[in-house]
């Protein structure tokens, strides 16, 4: 199998509840990049699935020329028979070269699922991706936590599919370019024929409270190093202080001193790139480091000369977190 | 109700140490000396969510894992905690797989040791750490799948189950056979205890070949993936940094300049938090 | 003799019972320590693991295993927590002479919930009197009107405040050279007239409780009586000496490797001369002292165990593990101590506690002095 016709650069955008999830535009964005790195150009398109969804000009503004819907009742809640019979549908008959997915819960299911049914390879969670000179393209993967990262190609099988994580590729920017074209596909043949093996019966939203991590200029992180619950108050109050977010590391979950866990920064949470990161009693495990590496200036404090966030940090403070928090907290409160 | 239940877990080197990893510079291969061997840690909580089945509806649970030969010892490990079969896949026709050609030869491993009512997976390894094999797994054996599954419930032939999500989850009704692939906050695995040590030599640890599989060879290992993998490297995350140092007063103070230089306007953050007061 | 080597089942129960420890108690010993408390919720927890009833049979609710097992998971247990270490030891201490010479009743009514972890055991021999003084006991035990009259008060009891059931040590009569006789009883806690007296503010092992026991006029039934009426000497010595000082000893080779591994950690963390202090080599002499004293304590350890599980005769084997074991741990929580620098001093590393743990193993099981005559008298006659 080549990749042949048209082909394209397909973005599959995600919706839930009928909103569009921003790791749409950022690949649509990076899809813009990939057709003008490859030796013929190919058309940028989005497929959303869903029971409709809201702001499609959006996915234009951000580089789709083209968008599918594929809109039904069956398809309001992601169910992965459904989108997956669909999407291997359309991908057959119209025979992408390219296709990106968010690495989402929902994408990191999708996408190896579809991957098995057109029997080609996935690159996962992807922190870029290129076009070779050999007009390939090229994902780059980490893996054992973040530490290493690998380049994953696909030359053999078509479409070359990968996920990229939410947040590697930096905030998206809109576009000067005319509107997409938008085309209808409709679902109702390839529904009839599912079995009905899953359903999904109802999908519920959590509130979300306080600044976003993945929108937030300043993020105030905190470890294990902070010891306790009544701690962890300091490293809340700091960010409000300075209008920024919350963010932790695993055991920091683990022993629920936050919330919830959308808080976590790193290879199983969230990828950040803040102007200034603010680390306390983190120990710097790669897990951790990788996402957060893309952050401006990271200033991080702990009481171990030898803790390996000082390797990845511009500005370092040996001491105790307890002390330097409650310290800035009185200097800026005044 | 008895139900046959299967687990797939991979040995991994221990997350602890990832930060000790190297790539040798020539040959371009991860060099993990001195790394132990571990159960992948979520695959613990796949086991666990398997013996809680067991023990409340009755049934068998079936450890199976494609690995190389030391396996057995993880494999065992986890007989001791509570499991009642294990299945090793070792073959150097497996070696070089992509998560298709390793879920297309767990597969057929998993149809070769027997019924399933139930399989489970993590959400994750700790290395490879793709996730894709769970969803492709379910999809060679032509069977439903939830992924990142924070809760569930059997009943009769049917699950109900909680997918998570970013900010939420969804609920599904599944029918088995079906394969789970579950969260690490799902559940805290049991202990390994000692008789459970003394019972795990007798129970059955099987080892299978690609000859003693029902497998087209040319689906198998590197020749099997349509993934290839290109360069491999370590990316540098060392940054020049400057230290602080002084009573805490005056490293606060430096502080507080850095922050002015990055831009922050504390005056007005302090103004804004005094008004919201 | 062979050398003595672990089985691979021995081998996994031991990373079994580590991944336990390092989680149940590893987090929690330096504030059982600082609190002077022993954690007796564990003994539950520790009974579903299969180590209070390690060696306990099958038939009576235990795992069934052996000596080398128990001495794992006593080692295990006091690379973290020494502390926990001789609470547990204690309780295997009581429960050895119910499981070798009582009878079937006795075992079917106590052991089950002993090796469950459901109740703790303590062996109350020592007396204000004097321990190593075994003979000259004053707690006594006279037979009225068909029943048992217990008086006496024990001290230096571990388990005393906490312990469901006591066993008993008291002087019954005299023979014909006027020598001391001795019985051995089963008393439960709640039997009117026994009870804990004042618990004792120790220098270390402050995970584990340690006090006096009192029995005043308590009266039992014919069923408390462990083994025979007189003959009850054999059975308190023969647990001190095989059951006692292997716990002991395997306590010991607990906190060896808790020196030689804390030792280990902080020399190449620690930075002197812009370099790891592992680098020095009086530093790395420290450290080989200390492996090859854990080492020699290991094999002496679990040698003498073997034996035991053999059923050849281990007393001597278990007097000199537990006088080298317990007096090398002095030695090398001191020197780790020294080559953490002013560190060493610190209650935030457990070093400090874990001198002040190795100097309270010495008494315990009987002293130094003790193992020292036992293994000379045993040389002299050419044992
Ligand atoms: C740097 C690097 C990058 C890679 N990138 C890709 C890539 O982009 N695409 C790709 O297809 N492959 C990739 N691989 C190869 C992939 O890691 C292997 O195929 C691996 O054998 C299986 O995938 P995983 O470890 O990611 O498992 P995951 O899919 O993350 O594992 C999820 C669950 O599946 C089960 N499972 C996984 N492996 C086994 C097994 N061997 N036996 C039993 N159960 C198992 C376990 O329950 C586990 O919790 C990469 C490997 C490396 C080293
Ligand atoms: C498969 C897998 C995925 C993972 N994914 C993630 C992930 O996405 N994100 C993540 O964060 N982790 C993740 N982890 C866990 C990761 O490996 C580390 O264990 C974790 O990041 C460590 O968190 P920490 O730095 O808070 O704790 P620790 O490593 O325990 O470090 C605590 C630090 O605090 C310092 N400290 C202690 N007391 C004080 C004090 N009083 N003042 C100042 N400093 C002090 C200590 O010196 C130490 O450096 C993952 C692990 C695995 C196996
Ligand atoms: C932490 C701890 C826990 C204990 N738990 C228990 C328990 O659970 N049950 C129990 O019954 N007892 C217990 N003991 C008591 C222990 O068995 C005694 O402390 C020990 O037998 C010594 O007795 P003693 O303290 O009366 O010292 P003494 O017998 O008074 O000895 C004082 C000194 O004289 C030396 N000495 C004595 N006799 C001789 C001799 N013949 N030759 C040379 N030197 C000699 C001793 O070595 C010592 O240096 C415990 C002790 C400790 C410290």
């Amino acid at each position: 199998m080549t990749t042949n016709g048209a082909g394209g650069i397909w973005v599959v955008a995600e919706q839930v509840a009928g909103r569009i999830n921003s790791v749409s535009y950022e690949l649509l964005n990076k899809a813009q990049q990939l057709k003008n790195q490859l030796q013929k150009p190919e058309p940028v398109v989005a497929v959303i699935l869903g029971k409709g969804a809201e702001g499609l000009e959006q996915l234009s503004n951000y580089g789709a020329e083209e968008i599918i819907t594929v809109f039904a009742e069956e398809l309001e809640i992601y169910q992965n028979d459904l989108y997956v019979a669909v999407l291997q549908a359309l991908i057959e008959e119209k025979k992408p070269s390219i296709v990106l997915i968010g690495a989402t819960a929902i994408g990191q299911d999708l996408a190896p699922m579809l991957g098995a049914r057109l029997k080609t390879g996935v690159a996962a969670h992807c922190v870029d991706v290129r076009i070779n000179e050999n007009n390939q393209m090229v994902a780059v993967v980490p893996a054992f936590g973040g530490k290493v990262l690998g380049d994953i190609l696909c030359p053999n099988t078509s479409p070359q599919m990968a996920t990229l994580k939410p947040g590697v590729l930096g905030k998206p920017v809109p576009l000067e370019k005319p509107a997409a074209v938008v085309t209808a596909f409709d679902p109702s043949a390839v529904l009839q024929e599912d079995q009905g093996r899953i359903k999904a019966l109802e999908i519920v939203r959590e509130e979300q409270t306080g600044v976003p991590l993945e929108e937030a200029e300043v993020i105030v992180a905190g470890g294990w190093g902070i010891g306790s619950r009544e701690n962890w108050d300091l490293v809340e109050e700091l960010a409000r202080l300075l209008g920024g977010a919350v963010g932790c590391t695993r055991p920091v979950v683990d022993e629920q001193w936050v919330q919830s866990e959308q808080q976590m920064i790193g290879t199983s949470g969230k990828s950040v790139r803040p102007k200034v990161y603010l680390a306390f009693g983190i120990s710097g495990a790669t897990h951790h480091l990788c996402g957060m590496k893309d952050s401006g200036l990271v200033i991080s404090v702990n009481k171990d000369a030898t803790a390996p966030i000082f390797e990845a940090s511009d500005v370092r403070i040996v001491g105790d977190a307890r002390t330097i928090l409650t310290a800035l907290i009185k200097r800026i409160k005044g | 109700m008895s139900l046959n239940i299967t687990v797939c877990i991979k040995p991994v080197p221990d997350p602890d140490y990832y930060d000790k990893i190297t790539i040798d510079p020539v040959k371009k291969t991860i060099t993990r000396a001195g790394i132990p061997t571990i159960i992948n840690p979520v695959d613990k909580n796949a086991v666990e969510a398997a013996l809680q089945v067991k023990e409340k509806l009755g049934g068998k649970v079936v450890v199976i894992t494609m690995a190389p030969p030391n396996a057995e010892e993880n494999l065992r490990e986890l007989l001791a905690m509570g499991a009642d079969e294990a299945v090793l896949l070792t073959d150097r026709a497996f070696a070089g797989a992509d998560t298709l050609a390793t879920s297309y030869a767990l597969a057929a491993g998993l149809k070769k040791s027997g019924p399933f009512d139930l399989v489970f997976t993590g959400t994750e390894s700790a290395d490879g750490a793709t996730s894709q094999v769970p969803a492709q797994l379910a999809e060679w054996l032509d069977i439903p799948h939830l992924w990142n599954v924070q809760e569930f419930e059997v009943e009769d032939h049917t699950l109900k189950a909680k997918m998570s999500m970013e900010n939420g989850y969804i609920n599904y009704l599944v029918q088995m056979p079906a394969l789970l692939a579950v969260k690490r906050s799902i559940n805290k695995p049991r202990y390994t205890t000692v008789m459970g040590v003394m019972k795990a030599k007798k129970k059955p640890l099987t080892v299978l070949t690609a000859a003693d599989l029902d497998v087209e060879p040319e689906r198998l290992g590197l020749q099997g993936s349509p993934t290839k993998a290109g360069d491999i490297f370590t990316p540098s995350l060392a940054r020049k940094g400057q230290q602080l140092t002084g009573e805490t007063e005056e490293i606060v103070e430096q502080l507080i300049q850095v922050l002015r230089g990055a831009g922050l306007n504390l005056e007005s953050l302090n103004v804004n938090e005094a008004g919201r007061e | 003799m062979g050398f003595f080597q672990f089985t691979e089942e021995q081998e996994m129960l031991r990373k079994a019972v580590r991944e336990f420890v390092e989680a149940e108690i590893a987090p929690h010993a330096a504030e059982w320590d600082e609190k002077h408390y022993c954690p007796v919720e564990l003994f539950p927890k520790m009974g579903e693991m299969g180590i209070t009833g390690i060696f306990v049979p099958e038939e009576y609710g235990g795992a069934g295993l052996g000596h080398v097992e128990r001495a794992i998971c006593l080692e295990e247990i006091s690379r973290y927590s020494a502390g926990l270490g001789i609470a547990l030891m204690t309780h295997h201490l009581g429960i050895a002479p119910i499981l070798y010479f009582g009878t079937d009743e006795q075992k079917q009514k106590y052991l089950p919930d002993l090796a469950a972890g459901k109740k703790i055991c303590g062996l109350s021999v020592t007396e204000p009197g004097g321990g190593s003084d075994f003979m000259g006991l004053k707690a006594t035990g006279e037979f009225k009107d068909g029943q048992w009259v217990i008086n006496g008060r024990k001290c230096f009891i571990t388990n005393a405040s906490v312990a469901d059931v006591d066993i008993w040590a008291v002087v019954t009569g005299q023979d014909e050279k006027g020598r001391a006789l001795m019985t051995v009883f089963i008393i439960d806690k709640d039997t009117p007239g026994h009870a804990p007296g004042r618990e004792e503010n120790k220098i270390g092992l402050n995970g584990s409780s340690t006090g006096d026991v009192i029995c005043n006029d308590v009266v039992l039934g014919e069923e408390a009586v462990l083994g025979e009426v007189n003959k009850g000497a054999k059975i308190a010595l023969s647990a001190i000496q095989e059951i006692g000082r292997a716990g002991m000893a395997a306590i010991s080779v607990g906190i060896l490797r808790g020196c030689l591994e804390e030792g280990v950690k902080f020399s190449n963390e620690r930075i002197l001369y812009g370099k790891p202090l592992n680098r020095l080599q009086a530093i790395q002499f420290i450290i080989a002292e200390n492996r090859v004293a854990y080492e020699a304590a290991k094999l002496l350890t679990y040698h003498a165990a073997s034996l035991k599980d053999a059923g050849k005769p281990c007393a001597n084997e278990f007097s000199m593990a537990k006088l080298f074991a317990t007096e090398a741990a002095i030695e090398a929580a001191k020197k780790t101590i020294d080559l953490m620098g002013g560190y060493g001093c610190i209650n935030e590393y457990p070093v400090g506690r874990f001198l002040r743990d190795a100097i309270a193993t010495i008494p315990a099981g009987g002293t130094s002095h003790i193992q020292k005559i036992i293994i000379a008298g045993n040389a002299i006659r050419g044992n």
